[in-house]
């Protein structure tokens, strides 16, 4: 029986991948579409992106002061507040990495501060040499929130022995240098797409109201979805539970060092998605203008249901099955991986409604292909 | 069983019905046996052998690893391994240290295309050489510098880097799927599966006679005829049904095979491809010689189809990143497309005997892509990329859109 259902599910998919033929032109723009959608993106840029950047700006200036005060005066306590410091500003992050448009694209922002799992062995050796280039693509494994990570949570067992490098170790000098050159490229990434915001970029992208893959929605939309799909459901769930692998990789989580933190910042991650989605403003609970009034708008449904409801429930079933989690992921994955599965599937289901339910209502098309792997 | 059977047929039909227009039935003869997987066997033992192919896959793949590996690499080892010696310690398995296999002695070296033309044949192994010294002398000392038109370098590529020499050119991209024109199509299509090999010196009297090689169990023409099947099934999980991984088998034709399935515009393609590889062996069996070289002939058009579209594509997206400067990604597709569209010189037209592609026309795509300015892909321009993609296109019953297009 099983085997009956698999195979009619499979013909009809295949009845309609068979005929459809280049579907470029598909997702025409919807009819009557006289949605706002400048507002939307004024919405966007001034009450969210904006002040999520420069919340984040603070918080990447405490963390390099605290990485100085540390370098100066290596002591378990100043590396206490560094941790403070490094958590603080690593869980901002999470509420600006979706926006990757503009200068974040051009200067690889979030490859530049949140690529993991780090090499280590590379990290130890640009310590000992000195001589390394952050800006290099090659070099998005050895800086960021995951490097200072590593630098600051597992050098060491103890605080005592992380302490010692950078202290009594040899080369106590080339890892305060490293961990302040760290610090201080993430808080001059942010100031320069910060910058650029404030400058002319926000008035040119609350500008380019264009229905098209050029205009701000298509592009920013596809952003979004691109972070949500491959950041936050695969980088942070998917990839360390196995789901692309032959086996489970405890290795790759978020935050691997710091242990007992990679569930924080995919709660976030989650709920700085939706609040996205519902044009939230960054700084109270204001709404404006978002992905769910202009679905709203467009009256979009899906099995007699809105979408904008059916996504915003999909969030929750997110949220609740990642709160069923151990703070430890790794620990997780080594216990218990179904329900690092469940999860998945879970931020897999949006996924679904996002890119192809939303995109479709919306008229947008998807302007990024799954690499081929080589 | 027989209700899955038949419930295939059905979709089988319906999908047919629904779009195809030029898919003729295979007429089967009667004493033909057409099991369904590649399984032959004579007097309860197996007949089906391509180690050789399976060798030389995993030799290429060796390889192809080999030109990103800063630490170890040099001119002489990567020539060594691709010209490889019996005995030498070329490669990190063992099994490929002691064959008397090489990739090289295979590059452009079919019967029906090269055994009279080795000036070609020369040059065309001239140019992979090339692509190893381009790597090791312009990429190497540059690995850890960005690049800019002009000059060699990385760049970034999504999460990847890409390292490219001063015209933008991925020197491992096109070593590897040139290769896939010049050593697994040009073995299965212009030396395997041709009659002039099949049916050389006495392996028709031997097959119809059931005469085995010696100390084997297959006559030479089934062996050959599974020699062509390894060169595209030679390294899948399981080789007798090797539709069931399609794809992610090998880095060359299987990988591509698989890509080109995955679109729906060709999405029989692979299962064409091994029914014919399947009843073309069975015909053999049957010593039907008419039923193996109409099979012959869909494989041979199938496969060139699988190198045309390939070519588009990437021609197609290299566009569509070179418009948003997304040069790392850009620059990687160009090259994968510039392999490709080298590797169409080893298609192979059944009406004409020869390739789709002179090797003039190839000679001058490639040479089109790299002259519009003096920093080759830096410069190129998008109506390059469409003339090239839609002079492909012309030969076969697609387009550009669906061939451009992954789904």
């Amino acid at each position: 029986m099983k085997h009956w259902k698999l195979w009619s599910f499979i013909s009809i998919g295949l009845l309609i991948v068979a005929c459809s033929k280049d579907n470029g032109n598909e997702n025409l723009p919807p009819a009557n579409n006289n949605f706002d959608r400048g507002a939307m993106l004024v919405n966007w840029a001034d009450n969210i992106i904006v002040p999520a950047y420069t919340s984040f700006k603070t918080e990447a200036e405490n963390l390099n002061t605290a990485a100085t005060v540390f370098a100066n005066e290596p002591t378990e306590a100043n590396l206490q507040d560094l941790r403070a410091s490094w958590a603080a500003s690593y869980i901002a992050f999470q509420k600006v990495s979706m926006f990757e448009i503009g200068k974040a694209e051009e200067v690889r922002y979030r490859n530049r501060l949140n690529i993991y799992p780090s090499d280590t062995q590379r990290i130890e050796n640009f310590i000992e040499t000195g001589s390394y280039d952050l800006a290099l693509p090659s070099k998005i494994d050895v800086q960021g929130f995951p490097a200072i990570d590593y630098l600051i949570n597992g050098l060491g067992a103890t605080d005592t022995e992380i302490v010692s490098f950078y202290t009594v170790n040899g080369n106590a000098q080339g890892y305060k240098n490293y961990l302040g050159t760290l610090t201080e490229t993430i808080l001059q990434l942010t100031t320069t797409v910060l910058d650029d915001w404030n400058a002319n970029f926000r008035d040119v992208f609350v500008a380019n109201t264009s229905s098209s893959a050029t205009g701000s929605v298509d592009k920013l939309t596809n952003d979004y979805i691109f972070y949500f799909e491959k950041s936050l459901r695969a980088g942070k769930v998917g990839i360390p539970a196995g789901v692309f692998s032959e086996q489970p990789l405890p290795e790759n989580v978020e935050a691997r060092y710091k242990k007992d933190f990679s569930k924080q910042l995919l709660l976030t991650a989650v709920k700085a998605s939706q609040d996205f989605f519902n044009g939230k403003y960054f700084n109270n609970n204001a709404t404006g203008e978002s992905f769910n009034t202009y679905l709203n708008f467009l009256n979009s449904i899906k099995n007699g249901e809105d979408l904008s409801s059916l996504i915003n429930a999909q969030f929750n079933a997110a949220e609740t099955q990642a709160n069923e989690l151990n703070n430890n992921f790794a620990l997780q994955i080594e216990t218990d991986n179904t329900k690092m599965l469940s999860t998945y599937d879970e931020l897999q289901r949006n996924v679904i409604l996002l890119k192809v339910d939303m995109l479709q209502a919306l008229g947008i098309n998807v302007d990024y292909v799954d690499a081929d792997g080589d | 069983m027989m209700k899955k059977m038949f419930f295939t047929a059905i979709i089988g039909s319906l999908i047919f019905a629904s779009c195809s227009s030029d898919d003729e039935p295979i007429t089967e003869t009667s004493n033909i046996e057409v099991p369904s997987n590649y399984t032959f066997e004579r007097d309860g033992q197996s007949t089906v052998d391509f180690s050789g192919q399976t060798t030389r896959i995993l030799m290429a793949e060796e390889i192809l690893n080999s030109f990103t590996d800063f630490e170890n690499t040099t001119v002489i080892s990567l020539q060594a391994m691709y010209a490889h010696q019996e005995g030498d310690l070329d490669f990190s398995d063992p099994a490929l240290n002691t064959s008397d296999k090489s990739v090289r002695s295979k590059t452009a070296a079919s019967q029906d295309y090269f055994s009279a033309n080795t000036t070609e044949a020369a040059a065309i192994r001239n140019l992979f050489d090339s692509y190893i010294t381009g790597q090791i002398n312009e990429v190497f000392p540059n690995k850890d510098v960005l690049a800019v038109a002009g000059s060699a370098g990385q760049l970034a590529d999504g999460t990847k880097t890409r390292y490219v020499n001063g015209k933008g050119l991925v020197y491992n991209q096109m070593f590897a799927k040139s290769l896939i024109g010049a050593l697994m199509a040009d073995q299965m299509l212009n030396n395997y599966l041709s009659v002039s090999v099949l049916d050389d010196a006495n392996k028709v009297a031997d097959n119809d006679n059931g005469i085995t090689e010696d100390g084997e169990t297959f006559t030479t023409m089934e062996h050959n005829w599974d020699e062509a099947y390894g060169y595209l099934y030679g390294t899948s999980v399981n080789a007798a049904n090797p539709n069931a991984t399609i794809g992610s088998d090998d880095s060359f034709l299987n990988n591509y095979l698989g890509s080109v399935n995955a679109d729906p515009d060709f999405s029989t393609i692979a299962a064409d491809i091994f029914n014919a590889f399947k009843l073309g062996r069975a015909a053999i069996v049957a010593k039907d010689y008419a039923v193996r070289d109409a099979q012959a002939a869909i494989i041979r058009q199938k496969i060139s189809e699988v190198i045309a579209i390939r070519s588009i594509y990437y021609l197609q997206q290299g566009k569509n990143r070179l418009a948003n400067a997304e040069y790392g990604a850009a620059f990687q597709n160009l090259s994968e497309g510039y392999g490709f569209v080298s590797s169409l010189r080893f298609t192979r037209n059944q009406d004409t005997g020869s390739s789709f592609f002179s090797r003039s026309e190839v000679d001058g795509f490639t040479s089109a892509l790299l002259a519009d300015g003096p920093n080759g892909f830096w410069d190129l321009e998008p109506s390059t990329l469409d003339s090239i993609a839609e002079a492909i296109a012309a030969k076969f019953d697609f387009t550009v859109a669906q061939a451009a297009s992954a789904n």
